[in-house]
């Protein structure tokens, strides 16, 4: 029988206790892109010169690369965390230490792609409105 | 962070093996468990019963008091639309009508929508989770009371013709110049309710995460406790932005300081921002729980597992996410640069993908499962109907030029109905047919269900259909008459006879909730054949919540777990007994469950309402501009708070371990991180940070907003005594500190001597503050006003920290904190590293950013 002060798991519990922090991480991701983009576009619109919402939409257009890439870094190690094409488990609902891991990272990676497309709407406008308007 | 390394542990055998589950417990022995518990849990009788803590009975007032606001407000609504059903009616005047839809849209949304959800989930989250009650029950109770005493007070307003009437968002100028005390009903009776439901969200959250059953890992636990998690996450973050503008707002009534006044460099605008980033998040405050009911339903229906468990976590906590990037669409029209308004369309339409999702995932389940046609799920089919018709619609307003032709039109009135009635009372409704046996140990009736479904769905659609096309030919929102010649008269005819055939819907349904059911007998315990833990339920009922705490395995452990409820029942697992006589329930880690320590709960209790009146006359006097009684009843609230902390929480306990069952034995007592009251302290400074952040957010809104601030000429803070203030402040943090280390490791003298000084500190950090602007005249402009406003918010922060130190001096005075228990020390230090933040933020705005922005 087990001890519940069976300190073998310690090690990963340590690293899990991290990726229920990490199934946020990608949303969070698109919440300050979100914010920095409305806050500096507010910022321009309103004390900025004639050139200045030129260098606006660049600006925004290397935060969105900065964010895409930072996202797609984060979906790659759920994808692994997730490790479906091994084990072709899509539902983790045992209440087993695996299941809770590769669950964690189902969602992760989840959460990554609708972040993914979130950054990737939300930097529309820079593409098609030129002006503050 | 370090852990007295003296307190006990949890020892024995985790997880159970099959074998000591399989033994069974001697028939003395259950009996003496059950008289114990019976004992400990019993509900107060006669007329003691409105002392009752217990989540069943909170849970239970809760929702019928919503409920009863909710139909309230419902005939306020009708009473509208019999003014509007032909053209020049002169049933109601336009003043009387301006204080009805303004109150009909502040009751459903304060006081029955997001009171719903927090009545429903005390009531119902325990049972999910196989706990005996919330972490906190008198906080419950309290937040119930604050809830009931701040609803009758807004709702009376209107029996003396006094009520708000500048519309349920209170835009200034309309409404700071509003005469009378109608805004200032609406302020502050509604500040009282958010605070009581941020006091939810802080115990439903730590419920959500600290009290679920052992083994019930975060990827077996109920999809409504992860719509709870996020919902709570959500509230945190999106009411405070509304505190704050509250605070402003009140702050502009009552002493005249410009915030929202253009002439005096203020700008309405900043309280729509701060309104919507509450506003907007507010509706998925709504439909999120409600839809998370859905969740709970549709696999019972379908008698199988739901399909895609992550996709829906995904879309719960994506649409969180999200939620926060819609505010802007509620002011298209305010003249924001274009390129803004941009992202907030763009977020408007990514939301649609997750709230989208959840729905496919439903549907799938349906479509594998072997679908019983039951009330519930009518209801639920009524619900993803109107819902994604109100979705359409959004999507359409979500689009910026469009949305600029209807905006104010009853084209939204139509769309916010579809999406309130299809996202939150069809599925609520479903959730009593549903929850009705686990409720009342009753069933309701199917064919009144019936009646009351078809009713409300066609009557709901006669009424609201019309109203895109009302609104597509022009007709604005919120006018109390209009001319025959418009040509709205017959469309709103149709909306009005639609709008009492929802009314006799209503009526049905509250007929069969209410009605007496005696001769229905006793009814199964899973009579729908559910696989979660709450139709695990007693008939009759026990007030004990479980009869013991199960581990748990599996997702559906009433379907995948055979013996489960037997074993519950037998008391063989956790918890069967109550020794002492006293409340108790198991908390477990965050992720995987694992028992931690058995938690002391609280009984029945006389404070918590004396606490909750108190309060109430704290938030009630200052609208009628008397504030000494206000003063007065503040202080006796602080005093009742601090009594019901000081003799129930955090006590050094007589045994420090206990047997919790199955050869566990857990420790009694917590203290930090692995405690409930961290947690909720965490959770609540976060919220408290949140709000702090709106008024930092307000000053630099101002910078950008106007080109006049800070105006020329204007007097600047006293750089030295916003220095004093900084390190002042910064010192009594580091006290509080060394208060902890100290007393941690046995050295008392030091521990006392720094919570001595560290409130001298703090109080040396407040006047300095009230110097550095003191020569500042609040109501000239906007600049010194919003200065003043942080030094306000910093003092009372500041003092309420002092209150906090002293509480700890006192409690290490008289024995009830000790080097070895010391959760309140551990909890205050918590909520002064919030405190040393915002000082330092305070004072670097103060003193620094007049210099940067000139």
């Amino acid at each position: 029988m087990s001890d519940i002060r069976d300190e073998q798991d310690a090690h990963e519990f340590r690293a899990e206790a991290l990726s229920l922090w990490r199934i946020t991480f990608s949303p969070l991701i698109w919440a300050v892109y979100f914010t920095v983009s409305y806050g500096t576009a507010a910022v321009v619109c309103a004390k900025g010169g004639a050139g200045a919402v030129a260098l606006l939409r660049l600006g925004i257009g290397i935060g969105t690369l900065i964010a895409l890439a930072l996202i797609l870094w984060l979906a790659w190690g759920a994808w692994r965390q997730w490790d479906m094409p091994r084990d072709r488990e899509w539902e983790n609902d045992a209440g087993t230490s695996e299941d809770r891991h590769q669950f964690l990272g189902h969602a992760a990676f989840l959460l990554a792609v609708i972040s993914f497309i979130g950054v990737v709407y939300v930097s529309l406008p820079v593409l098609l409105i030129g002006s503050c308007g | 962070m370090t852990k007295p390394a003296s307190l006990p542990v949890a020892e024995g055998p985790y997880p159970p093996s099959e074998a000591a589950l399989a033994e069974p417990v001697p028939q003395a022995e259950q009996q003496r468990g059950a008289e114990e518990l019976r004992a400990a849990w019993k509900t107060p009788q006669g007329w003691r019963y409105v002392t009752a803590v217990n989540n069943s009975e909170v849970g239970k007032w809760y929702a019928l008091t919503a409920l009863a606001f909710m139909l309230i407000a419902g005939v306020l609504a009708l009473l509208m639309r019999v003014q509007l059903a032909f053209p020049d009616m002169t049933f109601l005047d336009a003043d009387r009508f301006n204080q009805f839809f303004t109150m009909h849209g502040s009751a459903m949304m304060f006081l029955f929508a997001v009171p719903m959800f927090e009545a429903i989930s005390i009531l119902l989250l325990p049972a999910f989770l196989g706990a005996r009650d919330m972490p906190f029950p008198r906080l419950s109770a309290y937040g119930y009371w604050c809830f009931l005493i701040g609803g009758c007070f807004v709702l009376g307003s209107l029996l003396f013709d006094s009520g708000p009437k500048a519309g349920w968002f209170m835009y200034p100028p309309l409404a700071t110049k509003e005469e009378g005390i109608g805004p200032d009903v609406w302020l502050l009776g509604l500040s009282f309710i958010e605070v009581a439901s941020i006091a939810a969200a802080v115990e439903l959250i730590v419920g959500a995460l600290k009290c679920r059953p052992p083994g019930m890992r975060v990827n077996i636990m109920p999809l409504y406790a992860w719509y709870v998690l996020v919902v709570g996450g959500m509230i945190l973050f999106a009411f405070p932005p509304l505190i704050a503008g509250d605070f402003l707002f009140e702050l502009e009534r009552s002493f005249d300081w410009p915030f929202f006044d253009p002439t005096r460099g203020g700008d309405p605008i900043l309280w729509q921002h701060l309104f919507w980033i509450f506003g907007h998040p507010e509706v998925y405050i709504v439909f999120l729980p409600s839809i998370a009911i859905a969740a709970m339903i549709v696999p019972t229906v379908a008698q199988r597992p739901i399909v895609g468990y992550s996709w829906i976590v995904l879309s719960a906590v994506g649409t969180g996410f999200l939620s926060f990037g819609l505010w802007v669409h509620h002011m298209f029209t305010t003249g924001l640069p274009q390129i803004s308004l941009g992202f907030f369309s763009a977020a408007s339409e990514a939301v649609v993908i997750p709230t989208g999702i959840q729905i496919f995932a439903f549907v799938a389940t349906l479509m594998v499962g072997r679908v019983k046609l039951t009330l519930p799920m009518l209801w639920i089919a009524g619900a993803l109907a109107i819902f994604v018709a109100g979705g359409l619609t959004g999507v359409m307003l979500a689009i910026v030029p469009f949305n600029w032709q209807v905006h104010d039109t009853y084209f939204i009135v139509a769309h916010l109905h579809y999406t309130l009635f299809g996202g939150m009372v069809f599925p609520v409704i479903s959730g009593v047919y549903y929850f009705y046996p686990f409720m009342a140990k009753k069933l309701l009736s199917e064919r009144l269900g019936l009646w009351a479904f078809w009713l409300i769905f066609s009557g709901f659609n006669i009424t609201f259909l019309p109203m895109h096309l009302t609104g597509l030919m022009g007709m604005p929102r919120r006018v109390f008459t209009y001319p025959e010649s418009s040509g709205w008269g017959w469309l709103n005819l149709i909306s009005t006879l639609g709008a009492f055939i929802i009314a006799a819907s209503f009526a049905v349904f509250l007929y069969d909730l209410l009605r007496p059911k005696k001769a229905q007998g006793e009814i199964p315990r899973n009579p729908w054949g559910a696989g979660t833990l709450e139709f695990s339920h007693e008939v009759p009922e026990e007030a004990w919540g479980v009869r013991s705490v199960p581990h748990v395995t599996s997702r559906y452990p009433l379907w995948d777990q055979p013996q489960l409820v037997e074993r519950m029942d037998a008391g063989r697992y956790y918890l069967p007994d109550a020794p002492d006589h006293q409340r108790e329930t198991i908390v477990t880690s965050v992720i995987d469950a694992k028992p931690v320590h058995v938690q002391r709960v609280t009984g029945p209790a006389w404070i918590t309402i004396l606490a909750a009146i108190f309060t109430g006359g704290a938030f009630i006097f200052p609208t009628f501009h008397i504030y000494t009684p206000a003063i007065i009843c503040g202080a006796f609230a602080i005093v009742c708070i601090m009594y019901w902390l000081w003799t129930t929480t955090a006590r050094p306990p007589k045994e420090e371990m206990r047997d919790a069952g199955l050869g566990l034995r857990l420790p009694t007592y917590a203290s930090g991180p692995d405690s409930v009251g961290w947690w909720a302290m965490w959770i609540t400074m976060l919220g408290d940070a949140t709000a702090f952040a709106s008024v930092v957010f307000g000053f630099f809104f101002y910078w950008t907003a106007r080109s006049d601030f800070p105006p020329e000429g204007a007097l600047h803070p006293l750089g030295l005594w916003v220095g004093v203030a900084a390190l002042a402040g910064v010192a009594a943090w580091a006290l509080t500190l060394a208060a902890r280390e100290a007393n941690m490791r046995g050295k008392l003298g030091l521990a006392r001597a720094a919570l001595v000084l560290a409130p001298l500190a703090a109080a040396v950090a407040g006047v300095a503050a009230w110097t550095a602007v003191r020569d500042l005249d609040p109501t000239s402009h906007v600049y010194p006003a919003i200065l003043w406003a942080l030094m306000v918010w910093l003092v009372a922060h500041l003092s309420v920290g002092v209150l906090m130190q002293g509480y700890c001096l006192a409690a290490s005075v008289f024995g009830k904190l000790t080097p070895r228990y010391d959760a309140d020390l551990r909890n205050v230090t918590l909520y002064w590293h919030f405190m040393a933040v915002k000082v330092v933020v305070t004072a670097a705005i103060l003193g620094l950013a007049p210099g940067w922005l000139s």
